[in-house]
């Protein structure tokens, strides 16, 4: 062909004639692909797939036959429902008969197919879209043709295209293959009826404060039945993630992710499916929202806060201020309404400073920081910087060196109103709060603004209260033990609970360094108490010089401690017990391949309640020996530090903080979160209960 | 989320549970109306790029997999090129990332990168971003290839979603699509709302 285009010697065959003739060609070869039913294809098939008609031999004269496309597709690849989810897209047809009219088509319900980080709806193995065909009047044949687009993927999806034409005559009666026939039943039963034929009624669906949807289904039959699986028809609206499931006796909340920044509609549509027939809720009014938080929770929380708030009163660092206050107004023998009015001004001190710090947070996280108290102990500097604070605390509690002393003085004697005794109130209890502030801040990075402003102010109101009602009435302060040495002895007391916190932080440490933790952490230690024995002991040359060497040695030790912990050091997580492996993706994916129940336990060394999980759940002897005799592939995701497939595991499963349990049962395509807080009867249920506690599974597509 | 319910609710679990809790984080994700994540990240040239970089300017990001069959769709077509070349010329700035890891599909070495945007006549405002460890990406929430977002001078985002209404992987369809993009630059150069400005986005997933 070269030559001829290009050889002179060919002279009379013109490149440009040959062209012309070549496109000639083609054109007519198009238009006759497109004409003649000579070209027709009753398949199509592309990479993983294959297409053909699940139809009758023969159409019943006037009557409406369902017919469909049958999707046969490879093992591991999917093909999609009319809403994809989270990527993919969903088969496209454009079928035309001129001698039928045809129906909508009708999608079988899906599955929630999780890929990566995303999750997709779709179908695990073969499928049917069906459609209606009603011959028209006198039609002696049933003409078809359709083009099709379809997308298939695994992990990388390819696009399929194709063509299909079907040409059957009209009879009396339609006559089927009965395979085919048993085929288009099978999908047939899982195309979604309408919601009316339903068990479940739509109750309510109402934005949840962060934004998404809960939709409120209510079983009319009133029975146990499981939670059904729902899908909705709307992709642009909300996330494909398996929604958070609550049963509430015989209703049952689904909490959907809307999509970031998709606009509220008034009314939108869902599938529910209850693993073998489905019902279609085409609108589904959007109602009122759903209220801030369960207002009895909310109250608890705040009740919680304003208890924790009355026991700072109590903590050494604050106690020694509010007496030395106190005293002072009865001392100057100020009347009842001047100490009342002193009284409410210290109050407003306290929640004013509450409500500052309470404002900042939320101002934090608005900004997009992301705040959480667990999270910062991933960070060996802070683990360290919090060792060092409550090692110095602990030796001020127990009388070894005067620490923040000046700083109680000031704001126990200070004329300067007890606005502000109220303010240092605060910042002197700060060292006492942690752990108050720590489940404040949790609240604050959870809670909608307003409950988490009120459990702020619910701890300021707790600290307040004492003091006002003391002010208020002469009776209860006549009552009041005067400082003396019990103050001490409880101040000396409260110093061990700080060496233990010193303790556990060590061992966060040594988690998240190896051993070199340890070591550093305890080096520092040491220097810390040579540094201050040094500044009490010598003053040989002179005043002074013991304090100035003391602080000397101070700033070194932790100049060198911190700068040790920037020394790239990493230590593989140990696993005790060779029966927990680490977390690798691969691993559990062959293991629920082989129809292996999985239990993943999301933990992090800093997490209190997943040690306690641990060791009085997960690795007790009854536990460990049903997960043995069920053949369980144990996986201990360690998130102890930060680890970017654990927290893109964790994202997957709608979760950013540990603990996680998940169990995969055989088969299921999703997993079953269990409680944080784990009891024993927990985990045995899961081999009782023929695996599952409350989800139905999605995954018995045939 | 579990259904069952573990004892009764008492003040005293209240109370144990806010010492136990270990407090969630709240998932950043690029959210129109709210503030952009911030990103850091370096192109295909060595450059850097970050969100202040572009305080005071228009900036569209889109992402990108050399292999997805739709970012073929529109690469191919030389549709997402003329975009890119219609806006850049009005003076907004467009960067294309790629957020697959090293070992994942659409994968690419800077020198690589850099022959696929000269293959691929890539006209954004600077080659490739290489965000290969995902960390731009997840800060987004980038879904597939492509996603795409526009973040305004104030660095709000603005619009995020798919390029355009319609998730065929055919060219063909370009032309009668209507493209979320195109319209919601266009609206705001004219100082007008954004009629749409979120949509499923379509495409292959993002291979982190």
């Amino acid at each position: 062909m070269k030559s001829a285009l290009s050889g002179p010697s060919i002279g009379r065959a013109s490149p440009v004639r040959f062209l012309r003739s070549i496109a000639i060609i083609l054109v007519s070869v198009a238009l006759s692909a497109i004409a003649s039913p000579a070209f027709a294809q009753d398949t199509a098939s592309g990479d993983h797939v294959r297409v053909r008609w699940l139809a009758p031999d023969t159409f019943a004269a006037g009557e409406t036959t369902t017919i469909g496309f049958y999707f046969e597709v490879d093992p591991e690849w999917h093909v999609y429902w009319r809403n994809a989810g989270d990527s993919g897209a969903a088969p496209r047809f454009d079928t035309r008969s001129e001698r039928a009219t045809l129906g909508p088509i009708q999608w079988p319900f899906p599955v929630r197919l999780p890929i990566e980080h995303l999750t997709n709806l779709g179908y695990a193995g073969d499928v049917a879209y069906l459609f209606e065909v009603t011959p028209v009047a006198d039609a002696g044949r049933v003409d078809l043709r359709a083009d099709l687009e379809w997308l298939v993927c695994k992990i990388d999806c390819i696009p399929g295209f194709g063509s299909m034409t079907l040409d059957r005559p009209v009879a009396e009666y339609a006559q089927w293959d009965e395979r085919d026939l048993a085929l288009r039943e099978r999908f047939l039963d899982r195309v979604p009826a309408n919601a009316a034929l339903s068990p479940w009624r739509a109750e309510r669906l109402a934005e949840l404060p962060a934004g998404g949807l809960q939709l409120t289904l209510r079983d009319t039959r009133g029975g146990e039945a499981r939670p059904p699986a729902v899908f909705p028809l709307d992709g642009g609206l909300l996330a494909a993630r398996a929604p958070q499931v609550e049963a509430d006796g015989n209703r049952v909340h689904y909490r959907f992710d809307r999509v970031p920044g998709a606009p509220l509609p008034e009314a939108t549509g869902f599938v529910v499916a209850d693993g073998k027939r489905a019902w279609q809720f085409n609108r589904v009014p959007v109602g009122a929202p759903v209220p801030a938080a369960p207002p009895q929770a909310l109250w608890l929380l705040v009740l919680a806060a304003f208890a924790g708030g009355v026991i700072l009163n109590l903590m050494p660092c604050v106690f020694p201020v509010l007496s030395i206050k106190l005293f002072g107004l009865v001392n100057a023998g100020a009347g009842a309404p001047h100490r009342l009015r002193e009284g409410l001004l210290y109050s407003a001190g306290v929640m004013v400073t509450f409500a500052a710090l309470g404002a900042l947070l939320l101002a934090l996280r608005a900004g997009g920081a992301a705040i959480g108290w667990g999270f910062q102990l991933q960070s060996p500097t802070v683990v360290l910087g919090l060792i060092l604070l409550f090692w110095l605390m602990a030796l001020s509690f127990s009388g070894v060196l005067e620490f923040g002393h000046r700083l109680m003085d000031l704001a126990g004697s200070t004329r300067g109103g007890s606005f502000a005794t109220g303010v240092l109130a605060v910042f002197v209890a700060a060292p006492c709060t942690g752990p108050f502030m720590g489940a404040a801040l949790g609240a604050a990075s959870v809670l909608p603004a307003v409950s988490a402003m009120a459990i702020f102010l619910g701890l300021g109101a707790g600290l307040a209260a004492p003091f006002l009602l003391l002010c208020a009435s002469p009776a209860l302060l006549k009552r009041l033990p005067g400082p003396g040495p019990w103050m001490d002895t409880l101040r000396q007391f409260l110093a061990f609970p700080l060496y233990l916190t010193v303790i556990w932080l060590l061992w966060v440490l040594g988690r998240l360094m190896g051993d070199s933790g340890w070591l550093i952490g305890s080096l520092l230690l040491v220097a810390v108490v040579f540094a201050l024995w040094l500044g009490r002991r010598f003053t040989l040359f002179g005043p002074g010089t013991g304090r100035f060497a003391g602080y000397a040695i101070f700033a070194v030790a932790t100049i060198v401690a911190f700068a040790a912990l920037r020394a790239p050091q990493h230590a593989t997580p140990e696993l005790a017990g060779s029966e927990w492996q680490p977390y690798d993706r691969a691993a559990i994916e062959a293991a629920r391949a082989d129809n292996r129940p999985v239990f993943i336990d999301y933990t992090a060394a800093w997490c209190i309640t997943c040690q306690v999980n641990k060791k009085l759940v997960l690795e007790s002897e009854t536990v460990m020996e049903l997960f043995r005799t069920n053949d369980v592939l144990l996986v201990r995701a360690d998130w102890t530090n930060h680890d970017p497939e654990i927290t893109a595991a964790l994202g997957e499963l709608g979760r950013n903080s540990v603990p996680v349990y998940a169990w995969y049962t055989p088969g299921a395509s999703e997993p079953e979160l269990l409680p944080q807080i784990l009891q024993e009867r927990m985990i045995t249920a899961l081999f009782n209960n023929g695996g599952s506690l409350t989800q139905t599974k999605e995954n018995d597509t045939p | 989320m579990n259904g069952k319910r573990i004892g009764g609710k008492t003040f005293g679990k209240a109370l144990l549970s806010m010492f136990l809790a270990a407090p969630a984080l709240a998932l950043a994700v690029a959210v129109p109306g709210e503030k952009a994540p911030d990103f850091s990240e370096v192109d295909a040239s060595g450059a850097k790029h970050s969100l202040a970089d572009y305080k005071g300017e228009w900036l569209v990001i889109e992402w990108f997999n050399k292999d997805c069959p739709y970012v073929r769709k529109h690469y191919g077509s030389g549709n997402m090129q003329a975009l890119q070349k219609k806006y850049t010329s009005e003076d907004i700035k467009w960067l294309t990332v790629i957020s697959s890891a090293r070992g994942k599909q659409g994968y690419l070495e800077p020198a690589a990168a850099l022959e696929v945007a000269e293959n691929h006549n890539l006209n954004a405002s600077a080659p490739f971003v290489l965000d290969s460890d995902g960390s731009m990406g997840r800060a987004y929430g980038a879904k597939t290839t492509p996603h795409m977002f526009i973040i305004n001078p104030e660095g709000e985002v603005v619009y995020a979603g798919a390029i355009d209404d319609n998730d065929s992987a055919n060219p063909a369809v370009i032309p009668q699509s209507k493209n979320f993009v195109a319209a919601a630059l266009d609206a705001s150069m004219k100082g007008e709302g954004i009629e749409v400005a979120s949509s499923r986005a379509y495409g292959c997933s993002v291979k982190y």
